[in-house]
Formats: structure tokens, C-alpha cells, sequence
């Protein structure tokens, strides 16, 4: 989950076992400056929160809503990750999850059911993401302009096929797991398929050789090549694995909004960048970890919920989130240089 | 749905119907589920003088600009004597205005104009003016009035003001009122025309107060996540305006999901999802205040009138008028029925 | 009277980056109106020392001297104030602007400060281009549209275009053709007869011979030589300046007996890329260590790496104990038992964010995997038992591979292949950027992996190191082997003469 360049400063031979530790204690030795400052950030905006809105924040009720608000987005983010890990970059997830959740709620697809609807958002994120990563693995296209003309297509098909209609969802099964009666243990759902997708995240990027080879692919990708990675195929599975969340997602908007719209998922590839970013993935590529993507993501949501709270207006919420931006790779770039 | 074609009924009238029922000297009456709804009687629906008519208006991506396109075309359809050319919508200024440049150049005998941005494309809408060709400028309007013949179009200002009233009345008993709001995309001056609206009829009521606005982005998603913050930072209120029903969508599917039914909602623009829920009357939703896209089926028979040299019927001038502003009238469940069909999904 | 203090004087100046010291100690003076020929191979510190002379680099300790005063030089711009222009090799000019605009970029002349006065600036350009012989050039044209050799003339008349009293021209010559080349010269012919001088670095020693009046070389970041006579230091010395020694290295010892014996382990034949090498063939035994020896440009990294599959031959074939390879595929070769330790470590070896067990382990990810899931703790053993192997300082594998230092990184690339089980080692420029007291220990490694029945074939400019180490030689000229031999028939001059003049006569 961590950044691996910084050494156990005391490595006087004892405390060499990073690498082969407990999973807890690895994580705790190996919790970096960068996600202690950015758990900080969360705390200090818990604080803010509690002062001003004590009710409504410091809320189980609220707790609930921040975390199934931030699971759709944090789905595609752990996504983004990988690719922006892998040197990569895929502008197409917000168009991908529109597509997706419009063709998995037309009335065709409805006839099929949960397992329907379940069913195409997947394959129709797969699919795009298959678009994707072939065009850039093997027709050598750079990965910004590759997935800006899958953000442009997509968003057209998405068009095309609701005309710019509402589809409303009608499967009481789907639109179930959106009720509160579907929480488990007080957990809703969209938060447990959030919660399942970072644990599995995490394990394939830091316990998997698929994981390793996206880090090798992002951090040297002429030095992955003579050492015998296939860094080709490497980034056809990234693309893949990116557009598989955007499927994900777009089941669990489709479960949130109970329906599909053509302008679903709008400018989820910013959020999911910024979110990333801030969470200390290199946007070169070569270092990133999902723990810091989804923190980037809460501390995104949290802000979003407590301006609410506040009755605060959309003009000053888009400020201070470009100030955030600004200020959290600031003090990232100061912890990097003096690490 | 009779006395409406009253000459009250032409200036300030329900405009779903109205807005097609003004152009008695043109209007015919040939079924009653096509889109414009007009039922009303016409006085002129014989074959005329052919016109073809200009229609460009923006890409169709959200559910009231697709009715807009779906009103203009079946209006149409219903004159032998009239020909729509109909661009391919955009929602980019300059391919705007090269799709009304070669209308212009075509020679389409009336121009219907919906600009993407209406200050941007007022120049080409003066081209067309001098190049003998009238425009009936649709909703979003141009900078100046020399750019158009005939501008017809809704009023966001009094879609708050009647959605403020709507509310004003039911709550004008109950003390310590509390009332909320959410907008649309904050980015539009129609944003604040409307809420400015609101504001205004809501100084009416002193036992009334707005205790909270956030902006949704007429999306779906943008609805149920921007009302879920609502309804967890007012833990009680007693009146929801929401700007628009398609966000509307996504604002109910996050009050079901907080299992909250202790406040009355009020909607915008018409959406048949939102006309069904009012008519059944099982949820919060009471009310919707029209934005109708209907206008665009009035803008082609405006068009239609211009291209034969005729009048207005129900109005003593000669002239069609140089502005319609149409009515944002309030549905509830005692007049759902009459406007069920101009719904747009 | 006293003399003239020089104009610019550098003294001691040293200049580290991660894992390799650029610069280490290095004195340059340069007088007034002299041409300075500044000579060594890639990686002895050349760009280094010309990018802390133009204030793109900061040097960690030393002093600078501008007409005998100390002086800082902060800032590209801090230079160009003092009058210190450089020319880069790679030029450095913005192709969609104009003649005109590249030469004063920077510092447009304006009236009012802010707005352009677009005519002076061609008048003055157009001025700079006839003194500099090229009035065909026009001001107004696209740099992007010049050919390489006239932008190399714009790139010169930006540097003109301030008050200039030192020119660095690095490789100026690289792009030009001959009659381009002789005018090259008569301009550095009129600035230093106008007392400007000229610090010219090139490869191409009868260019040295012609205009230049003083040589330094460089090694290793290091002045092996400064400031000797350009036109009578015989060629012979300047090149065994640049190349030898001038530490005797200890060698491991040869076998006794040569690894005639057994089936050849890598066998190339017929081996080709266009442009780069021709039809090559040469065949390592397991044991034994094959080098080839050349000058920069003679092709050798360009083979090894053919071979190793990351480029794709035009013809010929590779053969590891007798099987072919599939042309072009790393990932065939590395199958089949290839490793390479490529020239440039930390761009195409290293994963330089990464602990040495993730760059040791890379190779041979599959080995501790199962379905996928890496067994950590058997990867950390496996890397730690494969670096003490090689006795990889310091002996904790966890640590980022960029802290090592370079002969540890190269040991880390190594351990890479070891862990591997690769059974055909390709070495290219194995002690490029290591400290000169760590090669021994380098050179040790490679003979007791080589012992142990890998087939090595190592590439290397240093004449030495091929002959010390290697137990067959292959000398290249321009692509092509003009001599095969045992090392110990041969020695540095012969091998010297032959890279430099291809014919075998002594």
C-alpha cells in the first residue's frame, strides 16, 4: 500500500523484514508520510465538520451517505490508479460508465432482469476498455488520445441509444439494494462492493506479479521490456482492468440513481485523476498505492458533504477543491524532497 | 380543455396548450397523442401556400431538448404543406452556425432557431434577417430583437415565482415553515432566473423560510447525490423545489432511499414521469411547473403562418406578435390529465 | 607586470548525482581568444562539466572564476548576463517560431518593454546570419523548415546575438557535412580573433588538430590531462588518455586452460541490422568470456542488443545451445536463458522507485508465484541469497536500488539474471559509472560467473577491460569485425590501432 522507496531509516540489520512481515505490521511500518498527511487531511475535515454541523455530520446516517456517495467514484478510481500507475492514462471512464449504465437499462436489456442489467454493464465496460487497451498495447496510440476518442465515442453510442431520454429503471431487485433495507450490519451495499474492490485492488497491486508488473511497466518501461515482461499485453489487461471497474460502477449507479442517462458519470475522469493524484500516484507512473487513491476519494466526498451541510454553494465548492488540488500536491512534492 | 382559446388564453394562457392553440389561423386537429397536444379547434388547417421550413436547435441530450426536436418534427408532420429541414443538433457554436448558414443558403422560406448560445448566435440570425428570411427565435434568445422576428420561448423567472406561490399557498398556515431548494446547473443564467423567481414569491409568505439551495446538474446522478446531502443536512422541512424533473428523478430515488415522505416536492419543466407520479399521488411529488417544450411545435406553426402571410387567429392585429412568452403554469392532480400527453420522457 | 588572470577559470569542481559521481575535481582554464577542445568518451563528464559552466547545473563544491573574480552562476540566464553562450548538441530552438524569434527569444527587442518590434529583430538577425557566411537563411522562416546544419547556424547566432566573450560548442560538427564543417571553422576563426573564446568539444581528434590550441581531457569525471598543446600531443597519447587506464586494475585470472570443450553455448550467424553492423558471427562456449572491443559508433551495444532480441536483425540468426531464437523477441530470449546488463543501467534496467528485491526479482516473478499471488517471503530470500552471492553492499535487499552505488546497481542487474538461472550473459559497458576501487571486485564477479559455466560476452570501450578480462577478443570497426584474436595475443596499441584505423597492420 505504500511507498516503497522510502527505506526503514533504521536499518541497522533488525528491522530488514519489511518485505516479509505480517501484512499488519507491514502496514504499519510502511504507512508513509504521505498517507499519514493525507488521513490527517481527513481527520482535520472530520473536525470541521463536527464543529460546524455537529448533528447532521457526526452521524451514522451520514457516515452512510459519504461512503455509498463516494462508491461509484472510488470504484473507477481504483481503476484510474492502475492505469496512471502503469505510465498510463484513461480519459474515457466517465463515458465508459454512461454507456454502460444506458445499455444496461434499455428496455431490452430489463427483460434479462438483475442478472441482465448486472451482466452488460460489465461486459460493455470490458469491452470499451478492451477497445482501449488494444489500441494502445498493439496500434501504439498514446493512451490520452486512444481513450479521448473512446470518452468522445462512447458518450455519442450513450446518446444514441436513450435519445437523450431518461431510462428508468423498473427491477424491484435492482433498485432494492439501493434501500436501506438492504444494509447489512448498517453497511449499504454499493459500500460493500466499494470496500471489496479496494481490498482486491490493493492484494493484485501489492501481492500479485500482475500488480508488480504494472509498477515495473509505469516506473521503466524500456527496463520491464529487456527484463522480459510482456509490456504490451501488460497494458491490454490494465485497460481491461480499468474499464471492468467502470462496469462495476455503472451497476452500482444504476442500483443508486435507479436508472441510466447518458449523462452519468459526468467528468469522473477528472475526479478520478485528482483523486489519485493527491493520494500519491505519480502521474508519470511507477508509484501509487490504492489506499491513497481511496483516501483521495473520501477526502473529495467529505468535502463535498460538509459544504452541503453548510449550504455552501457550487461556486465556492469548485474553488476550494482546485485549492485542495493545488495544496496537496504542494505539501506531497515537499514530503518527496525531503525524504 | 375549451375556453382557452380565449384571447386571455393567447397572451397569458396554459401554455402547453395554449402555446399551440394561439395559431387558430393554421392549427389543425388531426390526433390527440402526438406530443403538442393540440386539441383545439382550428380555423385554418386546409393546405396553404408550401413552406419549407429551417429548424437547428442544440444536441439532444437531456430529456426536455429531445421533446423540443420530437414537438418540432411531429408539428410538422401534420401539414401537407410544410417541409422541416432539420439539422443535426450541436451543441458547438460555430458548427451552429454553419448549419444555419446553409439553411440560409438553401433558401428555407422561415427560419426556427434554437441557439446552443443565444448571444453567440445572434450575427447569424441577423444574416438571415437581412437576407429576407424571418426567424423565430426559440427559447434561449438573441441579443437583440432585429435578429429575429418572433421570439417565443418559456419564463424561468416565472417558473420560480409559480413554484414559489404553489408553495406560498399550501404552507401559508403553518408557522416556522421551512422550505429548501434544489437547482439546476449554476452555471446558467436560467439558474438564477429561477431561483430568483422563488426568492420573490417566497417574500410573500413571512411565515416562510429557504433554509437551504444546493445545485444539481440537470442530471440524474447530480439529483440523488446533491438531495441525499439535502435531506441529510435538513433533518426537517416542509417543501422541496426542485428546478427540474430529470434531475427530479434522481432527487425521488434519494428520498425513497432516506425513507423521508414528511414534506410536499414541487418539480419543473414536465417531465411524464413526474405527471404520473402526481397523478397517483403516493409520493412526495404534488406539483411541477411548466417549462414546455411544446413551444416548439407553436414555433412551427408560427413559421407556417409566416410562410403563407398570415395572421395570428383570436388576436385583432394582422401581425404575429414579436415576443410569446409562455406561461409556466402549475400541474397538480386536479389538472395532471390535461397535460398528461405533452410529458416528455 | 602580472599576468593576465585567465577568463574563466573552474577549479575542483565536483558534481554528484544518485548513485554516480558526474564530476570529481574536475580544473578547466580557458584564456581569452583560445579555441579549448574539451575531449572523452560518453559518461566521463563532458555534458556535465558544460551544463555547470551555462548555470543548468549547480556544482557541489568548487569555485568558479570570471576574469579572475569568484562568481555564482545560478541561472542559464546568470551565465548569458556574464557573457557565457553554449550550444547545445541537441539543439535547443523552438521549430514553430521563427529565424528571427529563436535568435532573440529571450531577450526580444521592444519598444515600451512589451511590445515586440518585430522588424528590428529581423534587420539585427539577418546582420548576425551574414557574419556568420549564411545570408541565404532567412529571418522570417520557420526554424522547423531549416535543415539541421542551418539550424545549427541559427543556434550559433543566438549565441552571437548577446555580448559574448565564451562560446561552448558542444559536437558542433555532428550535423554538418564538409564544406559546412570548413566554414564551422572560419567562424570560430574570426571570434577568437575578436578575443571571444571558444571551448569546442568534439570526438573527431583531426578536427582538434586543426582549430584547436589547448586539449583537456576528461575520464571518469576527472582532468586525466589539462590543458595540453592541441597540435603536437601525439594521437596515440590523447586517445590513451581518453580509454586506458591509468590505475593497473587487478584481473581475475584466466583458466588455465582455454573452454575449448563443449558445444558453443550462444552462437550468432550471419547477425545483421542496416546501417548498424554487418554479418556477424561468433559463438562463447559456456566458461568462457568473449569480448569486443570499439570505439563509440563502432556498433557494439547495437549487436549485443540484437542479440538479447530488442532489436530486430535484418538478417542472420541467434542460436542458444544449438536452438534458434524467435528475431526480435525478448521475451524468447529470455526464455531461453539471455540476460542482459545493458550500457545505459538506470534507463533500460533498473526500476529506480524500487527496493533491489523488486528489481532483482523482476525476471523471475513466476518462480514465487502461485497463480499469480507472489510469495513474499520466498522472494525475499531468493533476492537476498542471489545479492550475497555477489556480495551486493549494503546486504539488505529492502532498500530502494537507488541508493546503491553504481557498481552495487550493476551487481543488482547481475543478481537479476542469477536469480534468473541465466546461462548467457551479455555485459554492455559492465563498468560504465562505477567507482574505479568497485570494478575489481565487478570484474571478479563476471570471471567466477563465467567459471561457473555461463557464456559471457562483454562489450566495452575501454580497451583494458576487454583485454584483462575477456578470454577472446573481437575488435570492431564501423560495424564490422576487422580482427579476432585471444586476449592474451593482443595488447591495448594494437587493439588501439586497429579500432582506430581498421587495418591489422602495427
Amino acid at each position: 500500500m505504500t511507498q516503497h522507496a522510502s527505506p526503514p531509516r533504521d536499518s541497522t540489520g533488525k528491522v530488514q523484514s519489511a518485505d516479509g512481515a505480517p501484512a499488519w505490521r507491514g502496514l504499519m511500518a510502511r504507512a508513509d508520510v504521505r498517507t499519514l498527511s493525507l488521513l490527517g487531511v481527513l481527520a482535520a475535515l472530520i473536525v470541521i465538520g463536527g464543529i460546524t454541523k455537529p448533528d447532521e455530520f457526526l452521524d451514522t446516517r451520514n457516515l452512510q451517505l459519504v461512503l455509498t456517495q463516494a462508491s461509484v467514484i472510488g470504484v473507477v478510481t481504483v481503476g484510474m490508479t492502475f492505469v496512471i500507475i502503469s505510465g498510463g492514462i484513461d480519459l474515457s471512464v466517465g463515458a465508459i460508465v454512461a454507456l454502460a449504465s444506458v445499455w444496461a437499462t434499455t428496455v431490452a436489456t430489463q427483460e434479462y432482469g438483475f442478472a441482465g442489467i448486472l451482466f452488460t454493464a460489465v461486459i460493455v465496460g470490458v469491452g470499451c476498455g478492451l477497445v482501449n487497451g488494444v489500441l494502445i498495447a498493439y496500434g501504439g496510440m498514446v493512451p490520452f488520445i486512444a481513450t479521448l476518442a473512446m470518452l468522445a465515442s462512447a458518450r455519442g453510442l450513450a446518446l444514441q441509444i436513450t435519445d437523450g431520454k431518461t431510462q428508468i429503471v423498473t427491477i424491484p431487485s435492482v433498485l432494492d439494494l439501493g434501500e436501506r433495507d438492504a444494509y447489512v450490519l448498517g453497511i449499504p451495499p454499493l459500500v460493500m462492493v466499494f470496500a471489496v474492490v479496494t481490498i482486491i485492488g490493493w492484494l493484485v497491486l501489492n501481492r500479485t506479479t500482475f500488480g508488480r508488473r504494472s509498477v515495473a511497466v509505469g516506473g521503466n518501461a524500456e527496463a520491464a521490456r529487456l527484463a522480459g515482461i510482456d509490456v504490451r499485453r501488460q497494458r491490454l489487461y490494465l485497460y481491461l482492468l480499468s474499464g471492468l471497474c467502470c462496469g462495476i460502477a455503472a451497476f452500482l449507479l444504476i442500483i443508486l440513481s435507479g436508472s441510466g442517462q447518458n449523462t452519468n458519470g459526468n467528468l469522473y475522469e477528472l475526479d478520478a485523476i485528482a483523486a489519485a493524484i493527491i493520494g500519491g500516484t505519480l502521474l508519470t507512473g511507477g508509484r501509487g498505492t490504492i489506499v491513497g487513491s481511496v483516501l483521495g476519494v473520501l477526502i473529495f466526498t467529505t468535502i463535498t458533504n460538509i459544504f452541503a451541510l453548510n449550504n455552501l454553494q457550487s461556486d465556492v465548492q469548485q474553488i476550494a477543491k482546485g485549492a485542495i488540488i493545488v495544496a496537496a500536491v504542494l505539501v506531497q512534492r515537499r514530503t518527496a524532497s525531503t525524504t | 380543455m375549451p375556453e382557452l382559446t380565449s384571447r386571455r388564453g393567447l397572451l397569458f394562457g396554459t401554455a402547453a396548450i395554449g402555446a399551440g392553440a394561439l395559431l387558430v389561423g393554421c392549427t389543425s386537429n388531426e390526433s390527440s397523442d402526438e406530443p403538442a397536444a393540440n386539441d383545439q379547434p382550428a380555423a385554418d388547417d386546409k393546405p396553404g401556400k408550401e413552406v419549407t421550413i429551417g429548424f437547428a436547435g442544440p444536441q439532444a441530450d437531456h430529456g426536455w431538448l429531445n421533446a423540443i426536436n420530437d414537438n418540432a418534427k411531429s408539428q410538422a408532420k401534420k401539414y401537407s404543406d410544410v417541409t422541416l429541414e432539420i439539422t443535426e443538433g450541436s451543441n458547438d457554436t460555430a458548427a451552429q452556425i454553419g448549419q444555419i448558414e446553409t439553411l440560409i443558403n438553401k433558401k428555407v422560406d422561415v427560419l426556427v432557431v434554437l441557439p446552443a448560445d443565444g448571444k453567440a448566435l445572434t450575427q447569424v440570425g441577423l444574416k438571415a434577417m437581412r437576407a429576407g428570411i424571418p426567424v423565430i427565435n426559440l427559447d434561449r434568445i438573441f441579443n437583440t430583437p432585429q435578429a429575429y422576428r418572433c421570439w417565443i420561448g418559456g419564463d424561468n423567472y416565472g417558473m420560480g415565482l409559480n413554484a414559489g406561490h404553489y408553495i406560498g399557498e399550501k404552507l401559508k398556515d403553518k408557522a416556522d415553515a421551512k422550505v429548501i431548494e434544489l437547482a439546476g446547473l449554476d452555471n446558467l443564467e436560467l439558474t438564477k432566473q429561477r431561483t430568483q423567481g422563488f426568492d420573490d414569491a417566497l417574500k410573500n409568505y413571512p411565515n416562510i423560510k429557504k433554509v437551504a439551495r444546493q445545485a444539481a446538474e440537470f442530471t440524474v446522478e447530480s439529483g440523488q447525490a446533491k438531495m441525499a446531502q439535502l435531506l441529510q443536512a435538513q433533518s426537517k422541512f416542509d417543501a422541496l423545489w426542485n428546478h427540474d424533473d430529470d434531475q427530479g428523478v434522481g432527487a425521488l430515488r434519494a428520498i425513497e432511499q432516506a425513507g423521508r415522505d414528511d414534506f410536499l416536492m414541487v418539480g419543473g419543466a414536465g417531465a411524464l414521469s413526474a405527471f404520473q407520479a402526481i397523478k397517483q399521488d403516493s409520493g412526495v411529488l404534488k406539483a411541477t411547473v411548466l417549462y414546455p417544450p411544446t413551444m416548439a411545435a407553436s414555433a412551427i406553426d408560427l413559421a407556417r403562418a409566416l410562410g403563407q402571410g398570415k395572421g395570428v387567429g383570436g388576436m385583432a392585429e394582422f401581425e404575429i406578435p414579436a415576443s410569446i412568452t409562455l406561461y409556466s403554469a402549475v400541474v397538480d392532480k386536479t389538472n395532471v390529465d390535461r397535460y398528461m400527453s405533452t410529458g416528455f420522457k | 607586470m602580472a599576468p593576465e588572470p585567465p577568463l574563466l577559470g573552474m577549479n575542483g569542481i565536483t558534481k554528484s548525482f544518485p548513485g554516480v559521481r558526474a564530476l570529481d575535481g574536475v580544473d578547466l582554464d580557458v584564456q581569452a581568444g583560445e579555441v579549448h577542445c574539451l575531449l572523452g568518451q560518453n559518461g566521463a563528464g563532458k555534458s556535465t562539466l558544460i551544463k555547470v559552466l551555462a548555470g543548468a547545473h549547480q556544482p557541489d563544491t568548487g569555485t568558479i572564476r570570471w576574469r579572475g573574480e569568484e562568481v555564482t552562476l545560478r541561472s542559464p540566464i546568470a551565465a548569458m548576463r556574464l557573457g557565457i553562450a553554449t550550444i547545445y548538441q541537441e539543439l535547443d530552438l523552438v521549430e514553430h517560431l521563427s529565424v528571427a524569434e529563436n535568435v532573440h527569444l529571450g531577450h526580444e527587442p521592444t519598444t515600451a518593454g512589451f511590445v515586440v518590434r518585430g522588424k528590428a529583430a529581423r534587420v539585427s538577425t539577418a546582420q548576425l546570419l551574414k557574419r556568420l557566411g549564411h545570408p541565404e537563411i532567412e529571418p522570417g522562416r520557420l526554424v522547423g523548415e531549416l535543415s539541421a546544419a542551418q539550424q545549427q547556424i541559427v543556434s550559433m547566432a543566438r549565441a552571437l546575438s548577446h555580448d559574448v566573450r565564451l562560446i561552448v560548442m558542444d559536437e558542433p560538427s555532428a550535423a554538418l557535412d564538409p564544406d559546412e564543417v570548413d566554414n564551422l571553422f572560419r567562424i570560430v576563426g574570426d571570434l577568437t580573433a575578436a578575443g571571444v573564446a571558444v571551448v569546442y568539444i568534439s570526438h573527431r581528434l583531426e578536427e582538434i588538430r586543426r582549430i584547436g590550441d589547448r586539449v583537456t581531457v576528461l575520464k571518469d569525471g576527472r582532468a586525466v590531462a589539462g590543458g595540453l598543446p592541441a597540435k603536437s600531443t601525439p594521437t596515440r597519447d590523447v586517445v590513451a588518455m581518453m580509454t586506458g587506464r591509468n590505475v593497473e586494475y587487478v584481473f581475475p585470472e584466466r583458466p588455465t586452460q582455454d573452454a575449448t570443450g563443449g558445444e558453443p553455448l550462444l552462437e550468432v550467424r550471419g547477425l545483421a541490422r542496416d546501417g548498424e553492423f554487418e554479418s556477424l558471427d561468433l559463438t562463447v562456449r559456456p566458461g568462457e568470456i568473449v569480448g569486443l572491443a570499439g570505439l563509440v559508433g563502432s556498433g557494439r551495444s547495437e549487436i549485443l542488443e540484437t542479440i538479447y532480441g530488442a532489436r530486430k536483425p535484418s538478417a542472420g540468426q541467434v542460436l542458444v545451445a544449438g536452438r534458434a531464437l524467435k528475431p526480435g523477441s525478448v521475451r524468447a530470449a529470455v526464455r531461453a536463458g539471455l540476460g542482459l546488463a545493458p550500457e545505459e543501467r538506470k534507463a533500460q534496467a533498473l526500476l529506480m522507485l524500487e527496493s533491489v528485491t523488486r528489481n532483482v526479482s523482476v525476471s523471475s516473478m513466476s518462480r514465487f508465484s502461485h497463480g499469480g499471488w507472489i510469495d513474499r517471503a520466498a522472494e525475499l530470500g531468493a533476492a537476498r541469497a542471489a545479492t550475497r552471492e555477489l556480495s551486493l553492499r549494503p546486504d539488505n535487499p529492502s532498500v530502494p536500488v537507488r541508493t546503491l552505488s553504481g557498481g552495487n546497481q550493476q551487481k543488482a542487474v547481475l543478481a537479476r539474471w542469477l536469480l534468473r538461472g541465466c546461462r548467457v550473459l551479455l555485459l554492455d559497458e559492465p563498468t560504465r559509472g562505477v567507482d574505479v576501487g568497485a570494478r575489481a571486485e565487478l570484474y571478479a564477479v563476471v570471471r567466477r560467473l563465467a567459471d561457473e559455466g555461463l557464456a559471457v560476452l562483454l562489450v566495452s570501450s575501454e580497451v583494458p577491460e576487454v583485454l584483462g578480462l575477456a578470454d577472446r577478443v573481437l575488435v570492431l570497426r564501423e560495424g564490422r569485425v576487422v580482427h579476432t584474436a585471444p586476449a592474451r595475443e593482443l595488447d591495448e596499441h594494437r587493439v588501439l590501432d586497429l579500432v582506430m584505423e581498421g587495418s591489422p597492420a602495427s
